[in-house]
């Protein structure tokens, strides 16, 4: 991917507090175009409460989030329709509406945009082909294994083209061939274009792939780094401890470089 | 908004109808029972109500003469008494006449009047008055001015009975107009709860709808349809319901009235719009607007 790079997601120097005893604390990352990242981090990391920041369903208290045109201070609620129509967003639990078919579920990211018939048709032809559920397409959800339901909702989300989409643990549900199935797919929406920000608590999952891996701990970013592990993460960061593993970041030269 | 857009939210308001059609048939009926007990109660007080204007409407006050007054003063009390506010009909009954109604009131009895040798009876006139007019006010003020009359031996109209009938049912409306109010209120509160929790039933689907990008409108517009027409159906229903105990009371109380059709087109309308804000006002707190 040799194109010009073009941050198509950005966050500045978030916080975000929830709750007595858990805070985002300064959080900057930059995604560009076409580009593939993990958001990795222990459960409770923060990685749902950061992907929910950037596709706008909550608000940070300082700093801010940008996706395409979208900029969250001057975020009215009547855009955010606008703003999830050029996103995908998929999750662990799936998110289908179980009494309609996949081409319903699938048909509806489009109807809201107002598209004609004719050519939701072709598209979510196009799509479920591709996701290989065609021949499931007048299927309900419940009917449908884990892994196909989430290749539904991976149809649903890409139905309208977005230039990225955001997935908050989607294998967490999956048994290892579902898992591997449904990263295949992603990469490959990936390999179209499309930016890819997943999260996931299995390091072990993705330390094989050679992505750029943001590591999130206790709400804070302790590594952001394209790299192929050798060893275990948290030997490359030294330890769980945030003050540690930020000291190590300075070593590895990580986040600051992009920023303008 | 785009037409197509439209479009999709029709078929999305009728394709909810179908899919929610079992916690939608429930939610109709409990508000059509609820509906029942509000239109039983108007029911009721329209059929009070008439009972009570038809009594007061055979009202008649009677000016009894003086025995052996001139026909010309007679018949000038009569035109006095037409020019008498209120006064809708004056009938001259003759003390003959007044003889030959005691005798068919008595009935068998009547041999009694034949020890009497003179009719002891006066001749009197007989007032109609007008409905707006049947008031103890009124009456009273009247009854005590024309007693004043040259000619004029008494008025009377029952006075006692009308005055104790009239608090009677001025205090039936208090508690009619209260009891009303609870019952309407209790009916509002049940639809616009009823409503609520199917809306809360399809939080999950509002959620998703929300995260594909779908807009307020797009959300919104089927769930107020759908709460119109529970509105709508269950109050259609209700008056069903009372037509059938309608039915069913005639046997015993021929006479019991219906409501009027107008009455039901307002009524059904009324549902439509508590039902459809009762919607919109949960979708309120739902979609955060
Ligand atoms: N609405 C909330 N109110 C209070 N605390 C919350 C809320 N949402 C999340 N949290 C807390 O924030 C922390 C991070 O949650 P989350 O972002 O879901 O972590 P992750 O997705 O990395 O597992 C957790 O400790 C969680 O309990
Ligand atoms: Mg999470």
């Amino acid at each position: 991917m040799n194109q010009e790079k073009r941050i198509i997601a950005g966050v500045y120097h978030v916080s975000r507090g929830l709750g007595k005893h858990f805070s985002l604390e300064d959080i900057n990352l930059q995604v560009a175009n076409g580009e593939f990242v993990f958001l990795v981090g222990p459960s409770g990391a923060g990685k749902s409460t950061l992907l929910k920041l950037m596709y706008m369903d909550d608000f940070p208290d300082k700093g801010q989030v940008v996706v395409g045109q979208f900029v969250s201070t001057r975020m009215k609620r009547k855009s955010i329709p606008d703003l999830r129509r050029k996103i995908g967003i998929i999750f662990q639990d799936f998110r289908l509406l179980e009494d309609r078919t996949v081409f319903e579920n699938v048909a509806l990211a489009m109807k809201v945009t107002g598209a004609g018939m004719p050519e939701i048709k072709k598209q979510i032809t196009d799509i479920l082909t591709r996701v290989g559920l065609y021949h499931k397409r007048y299927d309900y959800p419940p009917a449908l294994s884990g892994g196909e339901q989430q290749r539904v909702a991976i149809a649903r989300a890409v139905a309208n083209r977005p230039a990225i989409l955001f997935a908050d643990e989607p294998t967490g549900n999956l048994d290892p061939v579902a898992t591997k199935n449904i990263l295949e797919l992603l990469f490959k929406i990936n390999a179209g274009g499309t930016a890819v920000l997943m999260a996931t608590h299995d390091i072990e999952l993705v330390r094989s792939f050679g992505q750029r891996i943001i590591y999130l701990e206790e709400g804070r970013v302790a590594l952001d780094k394209e790299m192929i592990f050798v060893g275990d993460i948290r030997d490359r960061i030294g330890g769980s401890s945030v003050s540690e593993s930020a000291s190590r970041l300075s070593e590895y030269d990580i986040t600051g470089g992009e920023e303008e | 908004m785009k037409p197509g857009e439209l479009r999709y939210i029709w078929h999305e308001s009728t394709g909810m109808l179908w899919r929610r059609k079992v916690p939608n048939l429930i939610s109709v009926i409990i508000m059509a029972l609820s509906l029942l007990i509000l239109i039983t109660f108007l029911a009721v007080t329209l059929n009070i109500a008439s009972l009570i204007e038809k009594t007061s409407e055979e009202l008649r006050v009677y000016v009894y003469l003086d025995d052996g007054v001139s026909g010309e003063l007679s018949r000038d009390i009569q035109i006095r008494l037409m020019s008498e506010q209120g006064v809708d009909e004056v009938a001259y009954i003759s003390k003959e006449e007044a003889l030959e109604d005691f005798r068919e009131t008595l009935g068998e009895n009547s041999e009694l009047l034949n020890a009497v040798e003179q009719n002891p009876l006066p001749d009197s006139y007989r007032i109609r008055m007008k409905q707006e007019y049947i008031r103890s006010g009124v009456l009273e003020a009247m009854a005590g001015r024309v007693g004043q009359w040259e000619g004029v031996e008494e008025v009377v109209y029952g006075r006692k009975w009308f005055e104790r009938g009239e608090k009677l049912v001025r205090s039936f409306y208090m508690i009619d107009l209260v009891l009303g109010l609870i019952v309407f209120l209790s009916v509002v509160f049940v639809i616009s709860n009823t409503v609520r929790l199917t809306i809360l039933g399809s939080s999950r689907t509002i959620e998703i709808l929300k995260l594909v990008g779908a807009t307020n409108t797009y959300i919104q517009i089927p769930f107020i349809l759908e709460g119109a027409l529970q509105g709508v159906v269950s109050s259609l229903l209700a008056i069903g319901m009372l037509a059938i105990i309608h039915r069913f009371t005639l046997q015993y109380l021929p006479g019991v009235a219906f409501i009027r059709v107008d009455a039901i087109a307002v009524f059904v309308v009324l549902c439509a719009v508590i039902g459809a804000l009762g919607s919109m006002a949960a979708l309120r707190r739902f979609l955060k607007m």
